[in-house]
């Protein structure tokens, strides 16, 4: 898990894939990892949207009628969450 | 009759609840954890003349004290209530699964192993060497599926087995990986003369090395002042944890080694993926994605253009009737020049909003606007942005307000303002209603052409932005660079498609016909002279302030035009509405009803009235102006700052016009 902090300091984001290759180890690994340093408060996953601050931003927003959903439901597809992937930070 | 009380300890997903549910039945009772707002679950069976207590622990990631459930279930766990501990683990992933019981090594409290899911690893093709982990932990082990009813026997089998050889896990191996962390030997040494019942040192010194506060503070109770302060003198390290999970996943590996058939699969990508994570070509291949994407938008737009004509009929058909019924020449213009024009340009914009949204929400569908974020977050580091801010430039691409809000996720200010200002660079819904709409009325088939010359003149623009402001808003600080996990492709799901497409419309529509309808009138009365140009105040007004806005290739309709985008881009619509085709053309719009010279619509006026140089200055400047009041009051409210927010605005104005004079020029060479 150092080697991979270390790798992510260069600035370069990476996928676990990448990660897998220049760590020469497994994706299972890398995500194992990665769940290890979440939990441990080292990296965090980066909230999608609006998802920490419930509708508040929406309510300007058109096509956020439909109430306090955790996305703004007019800006993005209804699945944006899934289809953008995650992406996690460096605490 | 005797009794027994099992705990059950696994992390979220492993099927505890549903163990828990199989086992206890109904007799379950559902409190809280004393002054706690974690839920208690307990519940109790009986078998072969045995009364069992189950305490169902709440779930989590370790036994580490990071939060109130974990700290619950350490307690509960080393206060020595539980006869026997279940532990659960996931055996479709091990590796990621067993940590729970490497963390939990070295606690005092006998335990068993229970590996769930059974059923998953065998649908991957994963085997288990149960005998060979049993004789490696000193525990019994047994696979298990919590959903099938028939695997229960051997459960109660193996819990018989545990509660009587009531077996701890053999940590000598783990132990040893432990030791070769700095400090681990002379912390245990201190640490192993004092005795804190149900953890061995070995464990406190793990946690202890783990920065583990709770553990910390025991320490310090029980332990002699000598040997406290002598272990508060060896130095730790901030990220101690790092290193003991290391040797916890070590020991895991090791564990695994020969008893769980790896099938190691290399890292293979998609060929898709291979271009686009490619360090080289990935860029070209998102700008090109990116354009293909653009230009696919017509495709579905020009049906609805093309519906967007019988307006204009309609127009002529309604006028002629109007005209020969004898009505007033005001209120003729009104209902052909205000309402019928205003719907036949909102129909065609409709066309590109439903359009752009279609093709950009079925690339999102299918995973491919993963990747774009992805490519782009390395741009990002050198604008001296997070990679993070490339999700507020995509959603500016529907709109800039939500770009803004979409910012509020970075949480240095310098880094968020800038991420907002160039979030109002990128064209957004309304924009690609427009613009496209106004290039096919001025460049026809040339259309295209325009867009993707507007696309990478935003990039442009974003870049040279970027350097103006970067200078003062972020330092150049070391970046780290992020996980990105991209979304597997996947077919679109048409229903969820277009029902987001379709809602996008419709609200698009409401917004656009609000504000073309009331801007069109109002510079219809305003403009309106009957029939005679150079009576209406805005004639004379804007004939004064042409010689400067000539200057950026604007006369002073289109200009005004340009004005009224910045309260909205939908409004530079209204004006060209109503100062082309109404009023101030009284007299060709008076000559065209009689007769004259009917095919006369607003497109040929258009035409006729401005330049090919003029009408590219024009798309130019309410492309690149400020998005809209709205998106510049959301800016103010995530930035909270005046100045700033006043400062972007008269950027992008002032940008605009001088990209508009470029344009002109440029349009003056080529045509
Ligand atoms: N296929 C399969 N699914 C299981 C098994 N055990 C649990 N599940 C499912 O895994 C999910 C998580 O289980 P749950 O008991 O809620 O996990 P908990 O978070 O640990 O309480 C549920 O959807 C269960 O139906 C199993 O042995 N095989």
């Amino acid at each position: 898990m150092k080697k991979l902090l270390e790798l992510l300091k260069d600035g370069n984001s990476r996928t676990p894939e990448e990660l897998a290759r220049e760590l020469e180890t497994t994706r299972d690994d890398v995500l194992r990892q990665m769940d290890f340093l979440e939990h441990a408060g080292v990296i965090r996953k980066v909230p999608f949207m609006n998802e920490s601050n419930g509708c508040s931003t929406c309510a300007s927003c058109s096509g956020c009628e439909g109430g306090c959903a955790a996305e703004c439901k007019g800006c993005v597809p209804q699945n944006a969450k899934m289809n953008m992937g995650t992406m996690w930070e460096v605490v | 009759m005797s009794t027994a009380t099992i705990a059950l300890l696994g992390q979220p997903n492993s099927g505890k609840s549903t163990l828990f549910n199989a086992l206890t039945g109904l007799k379950q009772h559902v409190g809280n954890w004393p002054g706690k707002t974690v839920e208690k679950k307990e519940g109790s069976f009986a078998r072969n003349g045995v009364t069992y207590d189950v305490a169902d622990l709440p779930g989590s990631y370790s036994m580490s004290a990071n939060s109130d459930e974990e700290v619950i279930t350490r307690d509960f766990i080393t206060s020595g209530k539980a006869d026997v501990v279940c532990i659960l683990a996931d055996s479709s992933q091990l590796e990621r699964s067993l940590f729970m019981l490497a963390d939990y090594a070295g606690i005092d409290a006998p335990c068993f192993l229970v590996l769930n899911m059974e059923d998953v690893a065998k649908d991957q093709g994963k085997t288990v060497d149960v005998a060979l982990l049993e004789k490696k932990l000193g525990i019994p082990v047994m696979m298990f599926s919590a959903t099938d009813t028939k695997a229960y026997d051997q459960f109660y089998f193996t819990l018989e087995r545990a509660l009587k050889e009531k077996s701890h896990i053999n940590v000598s191996e783990l132990e040893k990986e432990y030791e070769k962390i700095i400090g681990y030997n002379e912390i245990k040494e201190q640490i192993k003369g004092g005795n804190i019942s149900g953890y061995t040192p070995m464990w406190l010194t793990v946690k202890y090395l783990e920065n583990d506060k709770v553990v910390s503070a025991k320490l310090k109770e029980s332990l002699p002042a000598d040997a406290a302060s002598k272990i508060e003198s060896i130095g730790l390290d901030a990220n101690g944890a790092i290193a003991t999970g290391e040797c916890k996943f070590k020991w895991i590996d090791e564990l695994l080694e020969g008893a769980v058939n790896k099938t190691k699969t290399g890292v293979k990508l998609g060929k898709l993926d291979r271009i686009y994570t490619h360090r080289f070509w990935g860029k070209p291949a998102v700008v090109l994605t990116v354009i293909l994407g653009l230009l696919g938008s017509f495709i579905p737009a020009l049906p609805i253009m093309a519906v967007a004509s019988i307006f204009d009929v309609l127009k002529n058909v309604i006028g002629d009737a109007l005209v020969s019924v004898g009505c007033p020449a005001f209120v003729t213009g009104l209902v052909c020049d205000v309402v019928i024009q205003s719907f036949s340009y909102i129909v065609k914009m409709l066309g590109f909003v439903f359009g752009v949204t279609l093709v950009f929400g079925m690339l999102e569908e299918v995973g491919v606007m993963a990747r774009i974020s992805y490519v782009f977050d390395n741009t990002m580091g050198k604008l001296g942005l997070q990679g993070k801010s490339v999700m507020p430039f995509l959603v500016s691409f529907g709109c800039t307000m939500g770009g803004a809000a979409g910012a509020r996720v970075i949480d240095n200010w310098g880094q968020k303002v800038l991420t907002i200002a160039l979030a109002w660079a990128v064209p957004c819904g309304a924009a690609w209603a427009i613009i496209p709409m106004l290039s096919t009325v001025f460049f026809g088939a040339g259309a295209p052409l325009i867009i993707v010359v507007l696309l990478l003149v935003m990039i442009l623009h974003m870049w040279i932005t970027a350097k103006i402001f970067g200078r003062t808003l972020v330092k150049t600080e070391d970046r780290c660079g992020m996980i990105m996990e991209l979304p597997p492709y996947h077919k679109p799901k048409w229903g969820a498609l277009f029902r987001y497409v379709f809602g996008r419309t419709k609200d698009t529509f409401f917004r656009v016909v609000k504000v073309v309808l009331i801007v069109c009138l109002i510079f219809y009365i305003l403009s309106y002279g009957s029939g005679v140009n150079d009576t209406s105040i805005l004639y004379k007004v804007g004939t004064a302030i042409e010689p400067v806005t000539k200057i950026f290739g604007l006369p002073w309709q289109l200009f005004i035009a340009f004005v009224a985008s910045s309260v909205g881009k939908e409004g530079a619509v209204g004006v060209i509405s109503a100062l082309y085709a109404g009023g101030s053309y009284g007299e060709g719009f008076m000559a065209a009803m009689s007769g004259a010279a009917r095919a006369a619509n607003l497109n040929e006026l258009l035409l006729a009235n401005v330049s090919r140089p003029e009408a590219l200055a024009f798309i130019f400047a309410i492309t690149f102006n400020l998005p809209c009041v709205v998106a510049l009051a959301a800016t103010y409210q995530e930035i909270h700052s005046v100045k700033w927010t006043a400062k972007i605005a008269i950027y992008y104005t002032v940008g605009a016009l001088i990209l508009a004079c470029l344009a002109y020029h440029v349009g003056l060479m080529i045509w």
